[in-house]
């Protein structure tokens, strides 16, 4: 090593996550105001196709969907998840959270970034699919035998261009039976 | 207003006059370098030098010789490492760091750099990632500047990596780093791989948000050796 007469101090590498809350502000002063996410466009025309009127949105980033939104799930005839977060729980803890909401209200939209599932590096009990878009909602279907799952994501390999971090790519629609 | 929909950063153009293009590559560079902050901490600072732990470690194993920081934000040590050659990709980095070398594409660096290095580091490089499975053909460019027993520092995070994650990714990962004695003569010497351990917060069923360890210089960690396997590490400088 190189000598210095400076005093040198070792510190603690700082934390990424402090940047996700502001990712779709700052990726939006790239751009001009004349483009939309189109899967955030997809939320608004699910909601609105499906006539859901009060949707309770979970969020850490904030997406400035146009909706009607109540302030409690138990008000709500849609609970709509982009909070990225939940896709950092285990496998199991997921699933717990939607079977928590499903008792709330029905109807669930989640939206899952597929770049943090099974975070912890658990072993998977269920046979799933070889490929891992599929086996995200195998494993969802699988794990929720009491609610209809309808993936309604759009597949693609992600070079890290698609503003997961903005809005999860995963999209599913769960309803309970 | 009708807005066109887009799918991803190449569907719609940047706002593209000068000024604001050299704006956004600065902010993009540094979504990307946390370690850039260490760079603006250390500039004006007479009496104190920071490190990051990681990188004390890297440094207090490097072998005499010449040293390649590439993608990893390196001129933030300069002072501390002889022979220092800083690699970026983002030209925006010559505008503060005139001294360092700007590549397109890892297939210069041989070009420039033919067998000329003792340690190469890539510490937690944004552009290595979104590779499919593992970054195995970068590391073939990197063997090509190193000199016969010249050590790779290798790190990066598995969630910007194409992979299955609902395979054992432990053994994917370190698989994979011992495949390259075969494809390119990389002797794994050491790693560390790590996980979240996530546990419920209280008796609910909440659970901790936080990212897998270590959003500076990645979960996965390697030392590789080139040619050779008989490198000996200090960890009483690993803080891991």
């Amino acid at each position: 090593m190189k000598e210095t007469t400076k005093q040198i101090e070792v510190i603690p590498s700082s934390n990424l996550y402090k940047w996700a809350k502001n990712f779709k502000r700052v990726q939006d002063r790239f751009f001009d105001n004349q483009y939309k996410i189109r899967r955030l466009q997809q939320i608004e025309d699910f909601i609105y196709l499906n006539n859901f009127n009060k949707v309770y949105h979970e969020y850490e980033v904030d997406l400035e969907l146009e909706m009607s939104t109540v302030e409690s799930k138990s008000d709500a005839d849609l609970i709509l998840i982009t909070h990225q977060g939940y896709s950092r729980y285990p496998l199991s803890g997921i699933i717990e959270k939607v079977s928590q909401w499903l008792e709330e209200c029905p109807n669930l939209y989640l939206c899952l970034n597929r770049h943090y599932l099974n975070i912890d590096n658990k072993k998977v009990d269920i046979d799933l699919p070889d490929s891992f878009l599929p086996a995200i909602t195998s494993w969802l279907t699988q794990s929720l035998p009491n609610a209809v799952v309808v993936d309604i994501s759009r597949n693609y390999v992600d070079r890290g261009s698609h503003f997961t971090w903005v809005c999860p790519d995963r999209h599913y629609y769960i309803k309970k039976i | 207003m009708t807005r066109k929909l887009i799918e991803c950063f190449d569907d719609y153009p940047m706002i593209n006059n000068k000024d604001e293009i050299t704006r956004h590559n600065y902010i993009r560079y540094r979504l990307g370098r946390l370690k850039h902050e260490f760079w603006l901490k250390n500039r004006k600072n007479k009496e104190k030098i920071y490190v990051e732990e990681y990188d004390w470690f890297i440094l207090n194993n490097l072998k005499p010789g010449n040293t390649c920081m590439f993608g990893s934000a390196g001129y933030y040590l300069e002072d501390l490492i002889e022979n220092l050659t800083v690699v970026e990709t983002w030209n925006v980095v010559k505008g503060f760091y005139p001294k360092a070398h700007i590549v397109k594409h890892r297939q210069e660096l041989e070009k420039l750099f033919p067998n000329t290095f003792d340690n190469f580091v890539v510490n937690n490089n944004r552009g290595d990632h979104w590779v499919v499975d593992a970054p195995t053909e970068h590391m073939i460019e990197y063997t090509k500047t190193m000199h016969d027993g010249a050590l790779l520092f290798y790190s990066f995070r598995d969630t910007q990596i194409v992979f299955n994650r609902f395979i054992d990714q432990y053994e994917h990962f370190l698989n994979w780093a011992k495949s390259l004695e075969k494809v390119c003569d990389l002797h794994l010497i050491w790693h560390d791989i790590k996980f979240a351990k996530k546990q419920k917060i209280s008796n609910n069923i909440e659970y901790d948000i936080m990212e897998n360890p270590d959003t500076s210089n990645g979960n996965l960690k390697f030392v590789f050796q080139y040619k050779r396997n008989d490198y000996k590490l200090d960890m009483s400088y690993y803080n891991g």
